[in-house]
């Protein structure tokens, strides 16, 4: 081959490209999207190695067609086989190949109808951390006084919202920098102390949301957070009613849902605002559309509204006792039209899962250290001993289709619900084994992404329930304890605790007893609540002192 | 559109960028789409050369010798992003040893099957290239295709910090 002396090697025409073998980078020089094609071909780990290369590689190997291809290929194909109604992948399976045009995004288009904002390789991390259970953990202190009143959080796309008698009313940021946003000071006597809190999944607008405070003496408040300006503004106050404490309230606006003490349920609507009226401050107080008592609902309760198809749909998702197999799940929904009208009441409780429990019961003996494991439950013999492989929930939640539960027996059990126009119902049980603790909260999310967390706080669990056990493929999962995986906080407060567990124990080994009730107590103790959103689990923390932190894991 | 019941295979001629004229079977030469859409426009007479003034003699070799190959392969389709287009790199073993070749020869199919707009050319080709990235480290790679490293050291170990969750699988 020829060799020609050029030096350069700027635009120059491909005839007189310079022809010394082994000092030309040829493979810069492809277009961009030769490149973007080439790139396409090695896996993620590689893009990353490639972003070191140069700018310009590090520009392209970025790119977000690339991650999204590599998002879609991991994330959203391999699900389409869970999901019931995309029948046998195997068979179609080219329409499930990602393509730039016509992918099935399945639950994943929000991503995709933001459009050209999304990006993609941070997506893509997002679920990677979320899968591996990778995460950084950081603190928000709430109290630091003791005596702590009991607090309240809710956790609403990025911004936490915390009540308690003393501070008020206040709004975390989630995001980095994890600062106070917005706080409001209850005065006034009647509002000292708030018993519920609820948010409206629907935003006003990006910086506008509206959530519920409901108190002791049976009034609600609603409150609109103003994000750009940093403040709560109060837009409705409800007469105090005798019907005694709000134990829980939902919001999905113009409706609000109240549940009291003594388990009366209320709905409410709320006047439609004038469309061009955005400033608007305040609300017309509502109007009372049903009511409606219960005697069959116990703590704990997940009060929901959805909009459905023409309608709105009001449930009551609570714990029931039974008298042969300890505790058991309800659920009760109302189906309202868009005007308040009632179409039907119904109500399911879960198929009665525990007949086989005679044989199958299990003998917790010490429920808070052995490790939970389907295996270990069988090998259990079946004496027939009081305690119910269903002991009192400490936790329930409840996202259609899914109803989570978490036991104080390490366990977590997951029904799905069934709601269609002519029926309700609620699937048998399945247990949920990776906890080796008591399980003291759990919370689940639209898409069968569910947390829990143990009651010490120590251990922390993301669970991917997508389908509900009937797919072979999670039933497989389950049984592999591939179903849930713990999270590793790679910096932070647990690992801190969990260092300081064992150098306590350490020493108690060297003969200091004291050691370990003193490392103990300072150890911090959750109450049970926990949340997440696409990027972070937060956790509420109690610490014996009684200050409480929320305990943000974040997953970006 | 051209008639194609000819009793022996057409052919055609192709005029490279150094102006060598080459003559090929028409079937062989219409894996190129570009090819393929220029004879249907030309209509059917196959007496003029055709110019392809962005490949060269040697180049258009290889690329039609590839072309004879995959001659009574499936046509290609003029779907972009086809879906069978699958992720995976697996290479026949008759398309490895055709791409075994000095990188200018690669690069230069890979611009050509590129300009000729020859789908599964192309892929062969930089299914080639990642393999060649593939396993590497950063510095093999530069070393491997002569890439100049514009960072500081501050930069790349800050984007090294960046990327390290993608790394270890």
């Amino acid at each position: 081959m020829a060799k020609r002396a050029y030096d350069g090697d700027g635009p120059l025409g491909r005839e007189l490209k310079v022809r010394r073998i082994d000092s030309i980078d040829r493979l810069s020089q492809l277009s961009d999207e030769l490149l973007l094609r080439i790139l396409s071909f090695v896996p993620t780990s590689t893009l990353g190695l490639c972003q070191r290369l140069s700018h310009k590689f590090h520009a392209i190997a970025g790119d977000s067609q690339l991650w999204k291809a590599a998002y879609y290929n991991r994330f959203v194909r391999p699900r389409a086989s869970r999901l019931p109604g995309i029948k046998d992948p195997s068979m179609s399976s080219n329409h499930l190949f990602y393509s730039s045009k016509l992918s099935k995004w399945l639950d994943d288009e929000h991503l995709v109808r933001r459009g050209q904002e999304t990006n993609w390789k941070r997506q893509y991390k997002l679920r990677d951390n979320w899968s591996q259970g990778k995460c950084a953990v950081r603190e928000i202190s709430v109290t630091e006084k003791p005596p702590a009143p009991p607090l309240i959080v809710r956790m609403h796309d990025g911004v936490v919202y915390t009540v308690d008698s003393i501070a008020g009313l206040r709004a975390w940021s989630s995001k980095k920098d994890r600062k106070l946003i917005a706080t409001v000071e209850l005065e006034t006597q009647a509002d000292r102390n708030p018993t519920s809190l609820a948010v409206d999944p629907q935003d006003l607008s990006m910086d506008r949301h509206r959530l519920v405070v409901g108190f002791e003496d049976g009034h609600f408040c609603i409150y609109e957070l103003r994000t750009d300006a940093g403040r709560f503004l109060e837009v409705y106050r409800h007469p105090r009613s005798s019907n005694g404490m709000l134990s829980a309230v939902a919001y999905a606006s113009p409706y609000l849902v109240t549940m009291t003490e003594g388990q009366l349920l209320s709905l409410y609507k709320f006047p439609e605002a004038e469309k061009d009226d955005r400033g608007q401050d305040t609300l017309e107080p509502p109007r009372l559309l049903y009511s409606l008592r219960s005697h069959t609902v116990s703590l704990p309760l997940s009060l929901t509204i959805r909009p459905a198809s023409g309608s709105i749909i009001a449930s009551i998702a609570y714990s029931v006792p039974t008298y042969l197999s300890g505790w058991s799940v309800g659920i009760q929904e109302m189906r309202l039209t868009s005007d308040g009208e009632l179409i039907e009441s119904r109500l399911a409780s879960a198929a009665n899962d525990n007949f086989h429990s005679l044989a199958r019961r299990g003998s917790f003996s010490s429920p808070s250290t052995r490790p939970s494991s389907p295996s270990m439950v069988s090998a259990q013999d079946s004496s027939f001993g009081s305690r119910d492989a269903h002991a009192k929930p400490t936790s329930l939640s409840y996202s259609h289709p899914y109803l989570l539960v978490s036991h104080p027996d390490n366990t977590l059990t997951l029904y799905l619900v069934t709601s269609t126009s002519s029926s309700l119902s609620i699937g048998p049980g399945s247990r949920l084994w990776g906890h080796t603790s008591s399980v003291s909260g759990a919370y689940v999310g639209g898409r069968g992404k569910a947390v829990s967390v143990s009651s010490h706080g120590d251990e922390l669990r993301v669970w991917e329930l997508e389908g509900g056990m009937a797919s072979s493929a999670t039933r497989r999962k389950l049984v592999t304890g591939e179903l849930s995986v713990r999270l590793r906080p790679e910096n932070g407060v647990a690992s801190q605790n969990l260092a300081a567990i064992s150098d306590a124990i350490l020493q108690r080994g060297s003969g200091s007893g004291l050691a370990l009730e003193h490392k103990m107590e300072s150890m911090s103790v959750t109450r049970g609540w926990v949340g997440f959103d696409d990027e972070n689990v937060i956790v509420l923390r109690e610490k014996s002192q009684g200050s409480q932190a929320l305990v943000v894991y974040d997953f970006t | 559109m051209a008639a194609t019941t000819l009793e022996a295979p057409q052919k055609i001629l192709l005029q490279t960028s150094d102006n060598v004229e080459l003559k090929v079977d028409r079937d062989v030469a219409e894996r190129s789409i570009l090819i393929k859409n220029l004879l249907e426009d030309l209509g059917g007479e196959g007496s003029e050369a055709i110019p392809i003034p962005n490949v060269n003699e040697a180049v258009m070799k290889k690329v039609l010798e590839w072309c004879e190959q995959h001659r009574k392969d499936a046509p290609a389709t003029q779907d972009d992003d086809s879906d069978s287009r699958k992720k995976s790199t697996d290479i026949d073993e008759w398309d490895q040893k055709f791409m075994q070749v000095d990188q200018e020869m690669l690069f230069e199919i890979i611009l050509a099957a590129n300009y000729l707009d020859i789908k599964a050319l192309l892929d062969v080709g930089c299914k080639t290239v990642a393999n060649m990235i593939k396993g590497k480290s950063p510095d093999e790679i530069r070393k491997t295709f002569n890439i100049q490293n514009d960072f500081t050291p501050e930069e790349e170990d800050q984007i090294r910090r960046e990327n390290e969750w993608a790394e270890d699988r």
